[in-house]
């Protein structure tokens, strides 16, 4: 319980939590006949689950012989979907499922085996666009004359065919 | 409902809850959102007359069943009376026990489904077995629409659902699985809901795509400074003699 208690990193996730194997290997045991199967599928899942979430995006990558790697942004999450069925629950899991504006069936993103789903899923939220007022905020700092260049170049201009207009009156 | 069995039918209904929060690790308490500063939190649940609306489709599915298979007892009875008084317990467990179970689910439908919105976003939850949570930003919702049908219009309430570009296509397993798709149902004011999402739609100065406000700011748009440096431009133009 002691990871709970350090602030909530995301950029630390890289690999799934190991409670995901226990999940996988009961869900392997529920689906009977197929079990020699399921576990050696969710064996190889589990063992090359990566992610990594940088400042813009998530990245996801698993697989042995079919190798399969997701990157998305965060700000083109559409919406953000947590499951947790009774197995998730007693074992602390939950499935996050990030969706983009592409048109697949499913979510494009099922991330797997965080502990702190609650955590990632507010993080989550808090860099999906429209969770802040960001867009409000910074709009004076641009609007400045100092920074202006079109501004700049206009007045150059306007001084420049003042001159030319001296230029044009001494001459005359 | 007398006042006893009310007290009591509630006593198990508590009784089930117990279980469910502590084997079952249901939260018992409403989900929450980030909050700015300023802003308002609204959490609500469906309307009660969206537990009237259920329990008619209940009474609907389930009474005839009941009435099929005491039918079919009393048939059997009269004419094999000793076949009958065995299959009378059969025949009871299979009429009463669903009926209860599927009581107790509607119950438990209803109050495990919660809606919570704040100005910028839309969290909704429901669920038992499988708990399934959604969280969307209005700035990514691309339309809304309110249903209502016949049976809801009597009951009073009627279904909102919001939707995004996200992904899912089928709209027909609406809120079981993972669609774009946020179905606040059973409210009583659809109208003020829209409404409020729409509200906050318009503001939006973006198609919800991922597309970054940036560009549509009217900071970098001209500003009456240029148009005053412009205006002294063509004067100073004019002014040249030819």
């Amino acid at each position: 319980m002691s990871r709970t208690q350090t602030p909530f990193d995301p950029q630390a996730i890289t690999r799934p939590d190991p409670v995901l194997m226990t999940y996988y290997i009961v869900v392997s045991v529920l689906t009977t006949v197929a079990f020699p199967v399921a576990i050696i599928v969710l064996w190889c899942k589990y063992h090359t689950l990566q992610y990594r979430f940088d400042d813009k995006g998530i990245s996801m990558s698993w697989g042995v012989l079919f190798r399969r790697e997701i990157y998305l942004t965060y700000r083109r999450i559409q919406d953000i979907h947590v499951t947790r069925n009774i197995l998730h629950r007693w074992l602390g899991l939950a499935t996050i499922s990030v969706q983009t504006a592409s048109g697949s069936a499913g979510a494009e993103m099922n991330i797997e085996g965080i502990l702190q789903a609650e955590a990632l899923r507010d993080y989550l939220y808090a860099q999906m666009r429209g969770a802040r007022g960001d867009a409000d905020e910074e709009t004076p700092a641009v609007a400045g004359d100092a920074g202006d260049e079109t501004l700049k170049v206009l007045c150059e201009i306007r001084d420049e065919v003042r001159r030319l207009a001296r230029q044009g009156r001494a001459e005359a | 409902m007398s006042g006893r069995t009310d007290h009591a039918s509630q006593w198990i209904y508590r009784g089930v809850w117990r279980v469910l929060v502590d084997w079952f690790r249901v939260p018992k308490e409403p989900p929450t959102l980030p909050v700015e500063p300023g802003d308002v939190i609204e959490t609500f649940q469906p309307a009660p007359g969206f537990l009237r609306y259920l329990k008619f489709w209940f009474w609907l599915g389930l009474l005839p069943l009941d009435v099929a298979i005491f039918a079919g007892w009393i048939v059997v009875t009269v004419f094999v009376p000793w076949l009958g008084v065995l299959l009378f317990p059969v025949a009871f467990v299979l009429a009463v026990v669903p009926d209860i179970v599927v009581y107790v689910a509607l119950h438990l439908r209803y109050d495990t489904t919660w809606y919570v919105m704040t100005r910028r976003s839309l969290r909704i939850r429901r669920g038992v077995w499988i708990i399934r949570e959604v969280t969307i930003t209005f700035e990514n919702v691309q339309n809304i629409h309110v249903s209502q049908g016949p049976v809801q219009r009597h009951f009073g309430i009627a279904d909102v659902v919001v939707e995004t570009a996200g992904a899912g296509s089928d709209s027909h397993e609406k809120g079981f699985q993972v669609t774009n798709q946020g179905l606040i149902e059973g409210i009583q004011d659809p109208q003020h809901v829209r409404a409020l999402i729409m509200a906050r739609l318009r503001e939006s100065k973006t198609a919800g795509l991922g597309d970054d406000e940036a560009e549509f700011r009217p900071g970098r748009a001209w500003t009456p400074r240029h148009a005053a440096v412009l205006r002294e431009i063509r004067d100073a133009l004019a002014a040249i003699p030819s």
